[in-house]
């Protein structure tokens, strides 16, 4: 019993010792040099693992003959806007929205003009909110109005936590005639049929193709990828939807304290170069400028007639504009219960 | 058998068969059915290993520090008496009181860039929140009650007669405690031990609200199987969830096991298990 | 070993103990009730945001969802415990160490089980949604998830206070006549009930603060699936620090207060007993 007592301690200071050992080495690898922390939210995650950062890497050899590290996160654009602002440290940010890239300038970790260091407007890409529905769209949805049928089962996530959801939204709502009221009945309709809301966007496609409801609001650039996955369904761009921008900023804070900013920025840069956005491209994003609509490429289907988060405004406005907590139009759509919205039609 | 019994017999089976055994075969079946080679490859692949073991080495970094500290915490409860120490021993089991969620949350107002330490992490240069010492600290915390309580329930039992009949044989404290007490407790502290490494295996809302989820640096198993799910690796989801579930069913299994061989020596202490 | 004065060694045992849970478990409670009445807007923000809809909603769900857990459990436990300490029959040691599954299985595994299980691609989902009857996502899967994720405490609790009941009581009342089942509520229940008690008040306290097993299988839908926990949760990620505090503060005075009641009863009962506490 002796001996099994001191071997039972002896091997669990050894693997805690060992524990401690690989974070350590780990946490050492990132601060020597040539490593790269991409805080990204969730849809970009196989154009990067599997196109854009082994291409960087590539790059970043031929032009320095030096080997870079990058590790990237995904999460919800909200979650992963959190946990830069509470000391997650990437160099770089992939976020859903601007106004989450605005809660790092208010942070003081990214510069006010990031736009412009961007380049581009400060987007890495586009997509448009489109309706992934079941191969040959059986319950026949075409537009959002479809969604708020009885019987017809929906998924989106939660805008509390992704950025995606609020795009979702306020496609819905941009898109419906009329005024806030006719607005707001027309989310109010889409929202009573939502049956999963998830805490990002992938999660949400991916409870769909478990076979969860009728029909996934969802990124169409999140289908390709999924296509890219084997997973074959449908997906419908309604005919007034909004275009997805996606922005990118150094985190100029962690980017300088780490001694990056060269890598950073080259980063950024790369995405935006024309071997960045063709590789984005492959994975379903729409170029970061020019017209959305891409008659030339048989992968995306005509764009119809999007609107623009600029057309409301921009995130600026529409975050604490439609979103406000409580008082928001869209906000009190998602708080309100079942009665309420009946009462708002 | 009587068929009141038989009828109740059934019930009880058909309701354990349901609720626990029905669900197991199914994501067993799910792990394994593209057979033991997919089920390696999808375990190891995309980070699994690494993942797997932060947290065994999570799980031992809580085990050693709850097993020194709860040892003195349970003789404390046990041996000691003065004012408060009611309030002690209610703060032992708040761990079980508290949703995991909350625990992550905690740590970061204690350690995120704005919370109490929040300074002192920054001018030590050191890393909690979204990092292995957050984690680490999380973990410990959930794991905490059970060697304390193991250990408290045989010391309870167990009395200080043979302490005290060290002492007058003139054996320092420590000596008496290591030749006299420890022997006591030993099983007592391996059901703690093993109740707390399967615990920390299994955590997944503190870490999951502490850590960055950076693959091969801050991702736990539990925190594996979440992922996989979402880059559409289901199998390696179930791959993971089987190893750690696997585990701590193995410990669990063995903790039977000595249960009945404890049984056979002490048969008054057999089968006391205080579970929460 | 009551001293009059504590020895040097017992003092410093004492300060280390004190040390360790003050820094580990008060510390962070500490930080979450100073977080509702320092955090952004005080704690005007935090009623506010616990007064939400929303708010109201998940705790009401996390609460009732916990209470049918912890009744169900008590019966099956009392069940289970009893067919496991009077009952011998072949596959009993299967059903015996079943019961310690969900120890082992991370919660998380928990709710992806049920998934698996039950989710809209397999039989069972299938046949379930034809009749219109939605086990995910749905307060049937919280209440599932939850049950499984519970079941021991309540079985492993009564056991053993099974096992020490005097046969011969039960024996006696049998001899004068009385059914099996009246043997059962008059001389076994009672003997029953402390440990019954405190299990089930725990179950509840565990119900209550779920988080893994149900963020997979509810669906999380605000005021109709949303727990308090997911909420908590939802908050910490929407970066609303106030609503996170509020509800974190509901759930831990809830759970610690049950669990120092439980703790209270525990020690007064094995006070009266002559059990030194």
């Amino acid at each position: 019993m002796r001996g099994l007592a001191r071997g039972l301690f002896a091997s669990v200071v050894l693997l805690s010792a060992s524990a401690c050992g690989v974070g350590c080495r780990a946490a050492k690898a990132e601060d020597t040099g040539d490593t790269l922390i991409v805080g990204a939210y969730s849809a970009p995650r196989e154009a990067f693992e599997e196109a854009v950062i082994p291409a960087f890497r590539a790059a970043w050899r031929r032009q320095t003959g030096r080997d870079i590290v990058v590790r990237a996160s995904y999460l919800g654009s909200g979650a992963q806007a959190r946990a830069i602002a509470q000391g997650f440290e990437a160099d770089v940010a992939v976020l859903a929205l601007d106004s989450d890239v605005d809660k790092l300038v208010k942070a003081a970790l990214v510069a006010p003009d990031w736009r412009a260091r961007t380049g581009g407007a400060g987007l890495m890409a586009r997509s448009l909110v489109v309706i992934a529905v079941r191969s040959g769209n059986p319950k026949g949805i075409a537009d959002w109005a479809d969604l708020g049928r009885p019987g017809v089962e929906v998924l989106t996530p939660n805008p509390r936590t992704s950025g995606g959801a609020m795009w979702n939204l306020l496609a819905v709502y941009g898109s419906a005639a009329g005024d806030v009221k006719a607005k707001s009945a027309a989310v109010a309709r889409v929202l009573d049929n939502v049956i999963v809301m998830d805490k990002a966007a992938r999660e949400s496609l991916v409870s769909f193709e478990r076979g969860i409801g009728d029909a996934a609001i969802t990124y169409e650039q999140e289908v390709h990828v999924a296509r890219r996955a084997g997973r074959h369904y449908d997906y419908v761009v309604p005919p007034a939807t909004a275009v997805i921008d996606v922005p990118m900023a150094t985190v100029d804070r962690y980017a300088d304290a780490h001694g990056r900013r060269a890598v950073a920025e080259a980063f950024v840069a790369f995405l935006r170069s024309r071997q960045g956005q063709a590789l984005l491209g492959g994975f379903g994003f729409r170029p970061a400028t020019g017209p959305i609509d891409l008659p030339g490429d048989a992968r995306f289907p005509a764009a119809g007639h999007p609107f623009t988060a600029a057309d409301f405004g921009g995130w600026k406005k529409i975050a604490p504009g439609l979103f406000a907590p409580d008082t928001g139009a869209i906000t009190r759509v998602l708080d309100a219960t079942r009665e309420d919205r009946e009462a708002l039609r | 058998m009587k068929p009141g019994r038989a009828l109740l017999g059934g019930a009880v089976v058909i309701y354990v068969g349901i609720l626990l055994i029905a669900p197991i075969g199914a994501i067993a079946w799910s792990a394994l059915r593209s057979g033991p080679a997919a089920f390696l490859r999808a375990l190891a692949g995309s980070g699994g290993g690494f993942a797997l073991l932060l947290s065994i080495g999570l799980a031992a970094l809580a085990v050693v520090v709850n097993t020194v500290f709860g040892v003195v915490v349970a003789w404390v409860l046990t041996r000691d008496e003065f004012r408060g120490r009611g309030l002690l021993n209610a703060a032992v089991d708040m761990p079980f009181a508290i949703s995991p969620v909350i625990v992550g949350f905690a740590l970061i107002l204690l350690f995120g860039p704005q919370g109490w330490f929040g300074g002192l992490v920054r001018a030590l240069h050191a890393k909690i929140v979204f990092a292995v010492p957050g984690m680490a600290l999380a973990t410990i915390f959930v794991s905490l009650p059970f060697v304390i309580r193991e250990v408290g329930l045989v010391l309870a039992e167990s009395g200080h007669d043979q302490e005290e009949a060290a002492y007058t044989l003139g054996a320092t404290p420590f000596g008496a405690f290591w030749r006299v007490t420890l022997p006591n407790i030993r099983w007592g502290l391996l059901y703690g031990v093993l109740l707390t490494t399967a615990r920390c295996l299994g955590e997944f809302g503190a870490v999951l609200v502490v850590s960055g989820g950076l693959a091969q640096v801050t991702e736990t198993g539990t925190l594996f199987v979440f992922r996989s799910l979402e880059d559409r690796r289901d199998l390696g989801a179930y791959a993971m969830a089987m190893a750690l579930a696997g585990m701590s069913i193995l410990l669990i299994a063995g903790m039977e096991i000595l249960k009945r061989r404890r049984a056979g020596a002490n048969p008054r202490q057999g089968g006391a298990l205080r579970v929460a | 070993m009551k001293a009059a004065r504590p020895t040097a060694g017992a003092l410093s045992l004492r300060v280390v103990a004190v040390a360790f849970l003050g820094v580990m478990v008060a510390l962070p409670l500490a930080a979450v009730v100073g977080s509702v009445l320092t955090g952004p807007g005080g704690v005007g923000t935090a009623l506010h945001a616990l007064l939400s809809r929303t708010a109201r909603a998940a705790l009401w769900l996390t609460v009732w969802t916990a209470v049918v857990v912890a009744l169900v459990n008590a019966v099956m436990g009392t069940l289970t415990a009893w067919v496991l300490s009077r009952y011998h029959f072949v596959g009993k040691a299967i059903l015996n160490a079943a019961i310690d599954l969900p120890f082992a299985i991370p919660t998380l595994v928990t709710g992806l089980m049920l998934v698996v299980l039950y989710g809209p691609q397999q039989v069972i989902g299938h046949l379930l949604a034809a009749h219109g009857l939605r086990l995910l996502f749905a307060p049937a899967g919280i209440i599932l998830s939850l049950l499984f994720v519970t079941f021991p405490f309540v079985v492993r609790a009564v056991e053993p206070v099974l096992m020490d009941i005097d046969v011969d009581q039960e024996e006696a009342a049998a001899t004068l006549g009385s059914s099996p089942f009246r043997t059962f509520v008059q001389v076994v229940l009672p003997a029953l009930r402390p440990a019954v008690l405190t299990a089930t008040l725990l179950t509840f306290t565990r119900a209550l603060g779920e988080f893994g097993a149900v963020v997979v299988v509810a669906g999380n839908i605000p005021r109709r699936t949303l727990t308090a926990p997911v909420y908590v949760f939802g908050a910490i990620e929407s970066g609303e620090p106030a609503a996170a505090s509020a509800m974190s503060l509901v759930l831990v005075a809830v759970s610690a207060g049950l669990i120092l009641a439980v703790d209270r009863y525990t020690r007064s009962r094995a006070r009266a007993m002559g059990v030194r506490v």
